[in-house]
């Protein structure tokens, strides 16, 4: 409290919900012009902790400092007087109003009692300079991009005069471009003043640009180190043990191939793709955000169209745009959007569990609610879901044991082949290798994986192959022995129309 | 159901669950607080012929909100059951009678037709990928409109075999009752146990996920809604036995009490949640509360209000209650103790506002000594009948009885309904102005068993037996309107005809007597008829279109006043000089219009004089008196000449 540059202060902080104690005896320090990272994984409490500094929860014991008084956070507008701003992962933007008007949501300035059109848009436009992006005001959020949202997001956020600015995993939805030009915003936001809580699972982001890092572990405070510490330091302080191999695939021999897709076309999004995938191997699909590999994903599983080109499983071809044909030859997806697309988050484990498998266990209209109930059993205890009950909500698990339901409604359909779209997105370093370790197991029992991936030492880490797509078309494939990050990118960032015609020529 | 499973493992036995149950189901508790304060405040109430009553009238309202429930678990809407149970029941009836058809195939083809309206609500959903708003909206209105075409716009009256379907079994179980508990289980059976219930759940929480995971999300939906269409088939079928009359107008704004019905029982409009058991719970609120509103004769226009204000307030007791379970209760509980408190707060507010509500409201408070008689009238959202209210009304008081003036809204079935609690309150005798004279038929029965004299008023009742019928003559005033009209245009000229509601005895009678008087001006051509419905706003919509289609008119003849008003509107300056307008009925604005002109004449009934005469006859019944079995209130064309005299 001596230290005058502090801004905000938080001492042991208690937090229980209906059966979880959240966060049990929290501290945290934030000084003027500093980046500090909080790391811990997934279910540590991260959440739970920002929730309290932007009033969405209330601690139940504890104490909260801003400029070494205490406070009460009790709602939106307590932390927004206390210059305290949250970017959260799931933005906060209406998608029909323009830019202007989402930074000025709610205080639109006025003139006889008239939105001030021209003035919001000027001082829209200053806020979009100072976070260097390039875009009008008036331009509709729905029209931009993820990582154009996000500045915008900043941009309002400095539109409150903040000094405290958090940030949860602000990285996890950017491609390596954009995380850069996050990263120069950030260092210019410290360089003005502003304290920044930075959330993220990425390691090397740390070093990159943090000063300091607390680590949380099961709602406790675990430790509090310089960002320079080693990455293997902090997965130890993180998980509380070490982990060995992070990405610990296991190669087999690869069987007849058990997904063939040839020419597959839609116009304007993705051209003339072909692959395919042989039993017991991993495929990677690896590119920039934006390059078509998410839809060229749910064309072969049959959730969207495709107007020309061929998918075949296991040797018969699959209907176009059918779902249920892709599924009745075994193949599986795991979508990218996680609660949008992958659960019925109201739903219980159980029913999420079943769903696959509902038809297959339905006689005569009725279901049998008791083979549900325990295969559900059985694969949760497989998968190690992290749960109070079958009956839990969804929406109440975190993000890792989330994604394991999504995986176990497969594995209980017996899905031979898997489509795994951003599989670890938003996943804690110990989900992820217990993810990681799954894909083994499935490999190893003669499965095929295809997996999408942004995260590019996750596709090396784990692939036993890998395509690359740029521009709606595989622009390269490399073997795992040749796949490095510079190959890669080079090939995510070319244009595969010229590099065929010159490859053509050079034949 | 997380926090459920959470707390039950924790939970025991005995009051310690019944509390938790009552906490759990907040709807469950407010019809809980209603029943007791209604028996508290009704010494009527707590009868098991009265809870039988309000089983079979929850009964139509909660079949339809079971097949409500499953659309709106799917995150649909479903806004046509009310017109698909009315078809349904028309066509029943009507290929049943007219058709010649044998009963039971009459019942397949009445419920295949409800099933069929569903499909094409799911059909427009699923591959029109229309709102479902929209496009039961749409249904919801060729449904009504092909009912009145079935029928051609006249009640049709039921076979006997298919009336026993109102009747009871074993002589005390009301079978409208035994329907609603069997739908009831087979819904709760539905949603809990079949493969088409579970996906509800799923594609209502979450669809996209549900299609990724495999479900035929498309077919579904249309399975879903024909579910609910075959439900309304069924409550229509319901409806109609118990009327022992289908009416094409019947079960009007019904979808929206079954909505209330299905939200009232925990269910979000935003799908994924609700239970058959609390739709039951839903319906039963808002039947408990009709009940208990006509028995402490609550004024017919506050009733209206308190039934909003019960169902606000039942449904924030629910999300008031389901808050606090989602917020933390661990720990040491003091907040969530004090959230507890916060919602027995609520439930103590609401039982006190109920209370106070009907007590304070509770009209002219009963001593013992003073009889009492019932009104059930179509409606009060007309002058006229208002008028019939206020000269029973002084009626009553001079003869120092106590006097419940009920108000059916145009729905036979809601009189009926209003019906059986007058009779199960044992008054000394009740007047009844029948929304429907066939429909009206088994209630007023079923006074007649329990001894208790009707009199009619206005309208008559078939196939019961009435001690009198107080009218006005509606033939021969629609013979003088033509009349008046003709002799006015000097023989000579084009009219148009605005018609009352569809269906309707008045509208009927009234057009026969108008066609009937017009036989002697050959001279006098009719170029249009079209329905108002009786309604001021009505009536200037479809003479505003009407002079677009003939703007040369000579004459107006409408079957009421308020439709003669808004005629008049339309028809601006030429109203009373270029165009001659007729209205019926006398009402003191139609009065008025006479007096300044714009209005020619009006075939004056005398509503005060009806409502007088009807008090007093009933009141001679009540005494065992001997009664003539139609007393006739003189009708006479008011113009401008003879206004001044007319009182109304």
């Amino acid at each position: 409290m001596s230290d005058p540059d502090e801004l905000l202060r938080i001492e042991g902080i208690r937090k229980t919900f209906p059966g979880v104690v959240a966060l049990d005896g929290v501290d945290f320090a934030l000084r003027r012009g500093e980046v500090h990272v909080l790391l811990g994984e997934n279910g540590a409490g991260k959440s739970t902790l920002i929730k309290m500094l932007s009033g969405a929860h209330t601690p139940d014991a504890g104490r909260i400092l801003v400029d070494g008084e205490e406070v009460r956070i009790d709602g939106a507008h307590d932390s927004e007087r206390l210059g305290i701003a949250t970017i959260h992962q799931e933005f906060n933007l209406v998608p029909d109003l323009s830019v202007a008007e989402n930074i000025y949501l709610g205080r639109q300035p006025r003139r006889f009692g008239m939105v001030d059109r021209k003035r919001m848009e000027a001082d829209a436009g200053d806020l979009l300079a100072r976070v260097g992006v390039d875009v009008s005001p008036r331009t509709p959020v729905r029209e931009l991009g993820i990582a154009r949202m996000q500045m915008v997001e900043i941009a309002k956020a400095l539109s409150h005069d903040t000094r405290v600015l958090v940030m949860d995993e602000p990285t996890a939805v950017l491609t390596t471009g954009e995380v850069e030009k996050l990263f120069a915003i950030v260092r210019q936001l410290r360089a003005d003043g502003v304290g920044v809580v930075f959330i993220t699972h990425h390691l090397e982001e740390i070093a990159a640009l943090g000063d300091r890092v607390t680590v949380i572990r099961d709602g406790r405070t675990v430790g509090q180190v310089p960002a320079s510490t080693g990455e293997d330091d902090l997965v130890r302080l993180m998980v509380g043990r070490s982990i060995e191999q992070q990405y610990p695939r296991e190669r087999g021999d690869a069987g007849a191939a058990l997904l063939t897709v040839e020419g597959l076309t839609r116009d304007g999004v993705f051209h003339d793709v072909g692959f395919e995938v042989r039993a017991g191997e991993v495929v990677g699909i690896a590119g920039l955000v934006g390059a078509g590999r998410t839809e060229v994903a749910r064309a072969v599983f049959g959730a969207d169209p495709y107007d020309s080109g061929s998918v075949r499983a296991g040797g018969a071809s699959v209907r176009r745009h059918d779902v249920n044909a892709a599924m009745a030859a075994g193949i599986g997806l795991v979508p990218e959007d996680r609660k949008g697309q992958g659960l019925v988050l109201d739903a219980s484990v159980q029913d999420n569990l079943g769903l696959v498998t509902l038809r297959g266990a339905t006689r005569a209209g009725l279901v049998d609610l008791r083979r549900q109930r325990e295969a559900a059993e059985r694969i949760a205890g497989r998968l190690g879901v992290r749960m109070a009950g079958l009956g839990q909500q969804v929406r109440t698990l975190s993000g890792g044991n989330q994604q394991k339901v999504v995986i176990g409604k497969w594995l209980l359909a017996d899905a031979r082949v898997l489509i795994l779209d951003e599989p670890t997105r938003g996943i804690d370093v110990g989900a992820k290798v217990e993810i990681y370790q799954l894909i083994n197991e499935l490999t190893a029992a003669g499965a095929a994986v295809l997996m999408i991936s942004s995260d590019l030492p996750e596709v090396l880490g784990m692939s036993d192959r890998v395509l690359v797509m740029a521009h709606g078309r595989i622009a390269g494939e490399l073997p795992a022995g040749e796949a490095t990050q510079d190959a890669v990118m080079a090939l995510a960032v070319s244009n595969p129309l010229t590099t065929e015609t010159e490859a053509t020529r050079g034949q | 159901m997380a926090s459920d499973t959470i707390r039950s493992s924790a939970g025991a036995g005995g009051a310690a669950g019944l509390r938790r149950l009552l906490l759990d189901n907040g709807a469950l508790t407010a019809l809980i607080v209603l029943v007791i304060a209604l028996s508290a405040l009704s010494g009527d109430f707590l009868t098991t012929d009265n809870l039988l009553n309000i089983g079979v009238q929850a009964a139509v309202t909660a079949i339809l909100a079971f097949g409500v429930t499953f659309v709106i678990v799917a995150a649909g809407i479903d806004l046509s059951v009310g017109s698909v149970a009315a078809l349904s029941a028309t066509v029943l009836a009507w290929s049943a009678t007219d058709a010649g058809v044998p009963v039971a195939l009459a019942v397949v083809l009445a419920v295949a037709t409800g099933t069929v309206c569903g499909v094409v609500n799911g059909f427009l959903v699923s591959y029109g990928k229309l709102p479902p708003f929209i496009a039961t909206l749409a249904m919801l209105s060729v449904a009504r409109g092909l009912s009145l075409v079935v029928s051609q716009g006249s009640p049709i009256a039921l076979p006997e075999s298919v009336s026993h379907l109102g009747d009871t079994l074993g002589g005390w179980l009301p079978v409208p009752v035994l329907v609603m508990a069997v739908m009831g289980l087979i819904t709760a059976f539905v949603l809990g146990r079949t493969y088409i219930g579970r996906s509800m759940y799923a594609i209502g929480g979450n669809e996209e996920a549900s299609r990724l995971s495999g479900l035929r999300v498309k077919k579904q939906k249309i399975a879903i809604y024909a579910l609910s269409g075959l439900f309304a088939a069924a409550a229509g079928i319901v409806l109609a036995s118990r009327l022992s009359s289908a009416q094409p107008q019947a079960a009007q704004g019904y979808e929206l009490d079954a909505i209330a019905a299905v939200v009232i029982g925990g269910a979000s409009l935003a799908g994924g949640t609700g239970k058959a058991s609390g739709t039951l719970i839903g319906a039963l609120i808002l039947a408990v509360l009709r009940n208990g509103l006509n028995l402490l004769s609550v004024s017919a226009f506050w009733q209206q209000v308190v039934i909003g204000v019960v169902i606000a307030l039942a449904v924030l007791l629910d999300t008031v209650r389901r808050r606090a379970g989602a917020t933390p209760v661990g720990a040491g509980g003091g907040g969530g103790r004090s959230r507890r408190a916060g919602t027995y707060l609520l439930a103590a507010v609401v039982a006190v506002a109920v209370v106070g509500a009907t007590s304070l409201l509770h009209g002219g408070s009963s001593t013992a000594a003073q009889r009492k008689i019932g009104l059930s009238l179509s409606t009060l959202n007309n002058p006229f009948f208002v008028q019939i209210r206020a000269g029973a009304e002084a009626e009553a008081r001079e003869r120092g009885v106590d006097l419940t003036v009920t108000d059916a809204q145009n729905d036979a079935s809601r009189q009926a309904n209003q019906l059986q609690n007058f009779t199960s309150e044992g008054l000394a005798s009740i007047v009844v102005n029948p929304v429907d004279s066939d429909a009206a038929g088994p209630a007023v029965r079923a006074a007649n068993e329990a001894g208790i004299p009707v009199v009619g008023v206005d309208r008559g009742v078939n196939k019961a037996e009435t001690a009198a019928l107080v009218a006005s003559d509606n033939v021969e005033g629609g013979v003088l309107g033509a009349r008046a009209l003709a002799e006015r245009l000097g023989g000579r000229g084009t009219i148009v005809v605005l018609q009352g509601q569809a269906g309707t005895s008045a509208s009927r009678e009234r057009g026969a007597g108008f066609a009937e008087g017009l036989k002697a001006y050959p001279g006098i051509t009719v170029v249009a008829r079209q329905p108002a419905d009786f309604d001021r706003t009505k009536g200037l919509d479809v003479m505003s279109n009407l002079l677009q289609a003939h703007p040369g008119i000579d004459g107006v003849f409408a079957e009421n006043d308020e439709m003669a008003l808004g005629a008049i509107r339309a028809l601006g300056t030429k109203a009373g000089t270029l165009v001659q307008v007729v209205g019926f009925d006398g009402t003191p604005d139609g009065l008025q219009a006479v007096a300044d002109g714009t209005l020619y004449a009006s075939v004056a009934q005398q509503p005060r004089e009806l409502g007088r005469i009807a008090v007093e006859n009933a009141l001679r019944a009540a005494d065992g008196g001997k009664l003539s079995a139609t007393v006739k209130v003189p009708v006479k064309v008011v113009t401008k000449e003879n206004a001044a005299g007319f009182g109304g």
